[in-house]
């Protein structure tokens, strides 16, 4: 009777690594999303700052602030988007690291997974010569 | 047969089943369509810009257009655009910028270079899917048709690559450095058209040696003879040169030679075409071989059984990429080169391959 205990207990324990490991795998999902997002962002805001470097210093800038625009001097407007492009790169860079860190522990897990679906195994040969 | 065999069959949807190719070939076939989505709303992008553009170019044409105006979703009223030279242009992150019409239009073709920039990345992107779903596909189709992988076994001192095949690991197999173990045919003719090659490298190579020294020493010719017969006649011991093409080489090319050659050519006369003749044995064996696979021999088993058997997928194991990717059988006319044994010590470190192949005979 112990031997069903024991298989059991491994039962559970797989269960609640296959868990873990489903949610890894969609915060891994989500990260690459944001990701993208980001990306995409970038990309943007290094066209506006390429464009935004180009016009004359008496040029007129608005920025879309909800429903009104407001008129924005070049220079500041130039700095806001150089300040959103490090933010944007900075938060790369983090979600970089997560989705590294992330990896790493999906890894480690589906390792533990293959481990406790082997043992069960041995345990259900063991039962099924006895 | 399996531990005569040097190699192993395996039919490829054993490796690959049929279903699984199909359901890989199908995902990238889903993410060919995303693709091909994406490029859709670029490249619409790209249309939409290309009008903008020739709109803003045409307005400021006119001091004023008398348009419609859309008022709420269905409702027009008539107004008229003045101002036609300025431009209010959305340069993205909500900024926006007053520009006039020209500039404008720079704008614009700046965008246009981006998008069309990822419109090339994709369409690349789009060509490598492309490519792989071919692949998937092509396996597929392979391992429903039922394709045999063949395996055989590049023999080296490294037995670690074991192939399933159990009988295989305990022949005691010469396993000197660098030695060819070929087997069947299609390794024969391989290696036959190899050596014939390197044959008729080397003949090359000799006569250009001779020409450069009859142009340096052409008053010492006498004296030369001789020393050319030495050498040639260590070329001939080294090399075993056919005797005939040996001959023709010589007495076309090099008269000065031609006596001493001939004086050789008697002594060595013999021997030669001792092993013509044998030569053309072994060689006559083989062709029985190929032809008619008797219990004995060791030509490889399954070439004959499937049609489509003729090419081997390189197996992913990097210790058996001995191999090109793939071989093709050929037939058995072709004219088999009546030297190609003796051919094998121009390969120097090599042992000679007839002796592994009476090896293989023997047991």
């Amino acid at each position: 009777m112990g031997s069903s205990m024991a298989f059991k207990e491994l039962q559970r324990e797989l269960e609640t690594k296959a868990e873990d490991l489903r949610k890894l795998q969609k915060d891994i999902a989500k990260n690459h999303e944001v990701r993208k997002k980001y990306t995409v962002q970038l990309g943007e805001n290094e066209l506006v700052l390429k464009e935004l470097e180009l016009l004359k210093e008496d040029a007129n800038v608005y920025k879309l602030i909800g429903p009104v625009l407001v008129k924005q001097d070049l220079a500041e407007a130039n700095a806001n988007v150089r300040k959103r492009i490090d933010y944007i790169s900075a938060e790369l860079k983090r979600l970089d690291g997560t989705l590294q860190d992330m990896e790493e522990k999906q890894n480690s897990k589906k390792e533990g997974i293959l481990k406790i679906q082997q043992r069960i195994q041995a345990l259900q040969a063991g039962k099924a010569k006895a | 047969m399996a531990d005569r065999a040097k190699g192993t069959v395996t039919s490829l949807s054993s490796i690959f089943p049929a279903e699984e190719a199909l359901k890989a070939s199908k995902r990238v076939q889903d993410t060919i369509a995303e693709k091909q989505r994406e490029l859709d709303s670029i490249l619409h992008f790209v249309a939409d810009n290309a009008n903008l553009i020739n709109l803003v170019q045409r307005l400021p044409d006119e001091l004023h257009h008398d348009i419609m105006v859309p008022f709420g979703k269905a409702a027009f009223f008539p107004g008229r655009l003045i101002h036609t030279n300025e431009f209010l242009v959305l340069l993205g992150e909500g900024y926006y910028a007053e520009r006039t019409s020209k500039q404008t239009v720079e704008i614009f073709k700046r965008r246009e270079k981006v998008l069309e920039s990822q419109v090339d990345s994709l369409k690349a992107m789009m060509e490598d899917l492309k490519a792989e779903a071919s692949f998937f596909n092509a396996t597929a189709a392979e391992a429903s048709e039922g394709l045999l992988e063949i395996r055989e076994e590049y023999i080296d001192e490294d037995f670690r690559n074991k192939v399933s095949n159990a009988g295989n690991q305990n022949r005691d197999t010469p396993s000197s450095s660098g030695e060819f173990t070929m087997t069947g045919p299609v390794d024969d003719e391989e290696y036959a058209r190899m050596m014939s090659r390197f044959d008729e490298l080397e003949k090359e190579e000799l006569v250009a040696e001779i020409t450069e020294e009859l142009d340096e020493d052409e008053q010492s010719k006498a004296g030369l003879d001789y020393l050319y017969v030495g050498h040639l006649e260590d070329e001939y011991n080294e090399a075993e040169e056919d005797f005939d093409d040996q001959l023709n080489l010589e007495s076309s090319n090099f008269q000065a030679v031609q006596k001493g050659e001939s004086v050789r050519g008697k002594a060595l006369g013999d021997s030669a075409k001792v092993k013509l003749a044998e030569d053309s044995l072994i060689s006559e064996r083989k062709m029985n071989h190929q032809s008619a696979p008797s219990p004995k021999d060791e030509v490889s088993v399954s070439i004959s059984e499937p049609p489509v058997a003729t090419r081997m997928f390189e197996p992913a194991t990097d210790s058996l990429k001995a191999f090109t990717g793939c071989i093709i059988e050929r037939t058995d006319n072709l004219p088999m080169n009546p030297k190609e044994p003796a051919s094998s010590k121009s390969s120097g470190s090599q042992p000679s391959k007839p002796v592994s192949r009476f090896k293989m005979q023997r047991r």
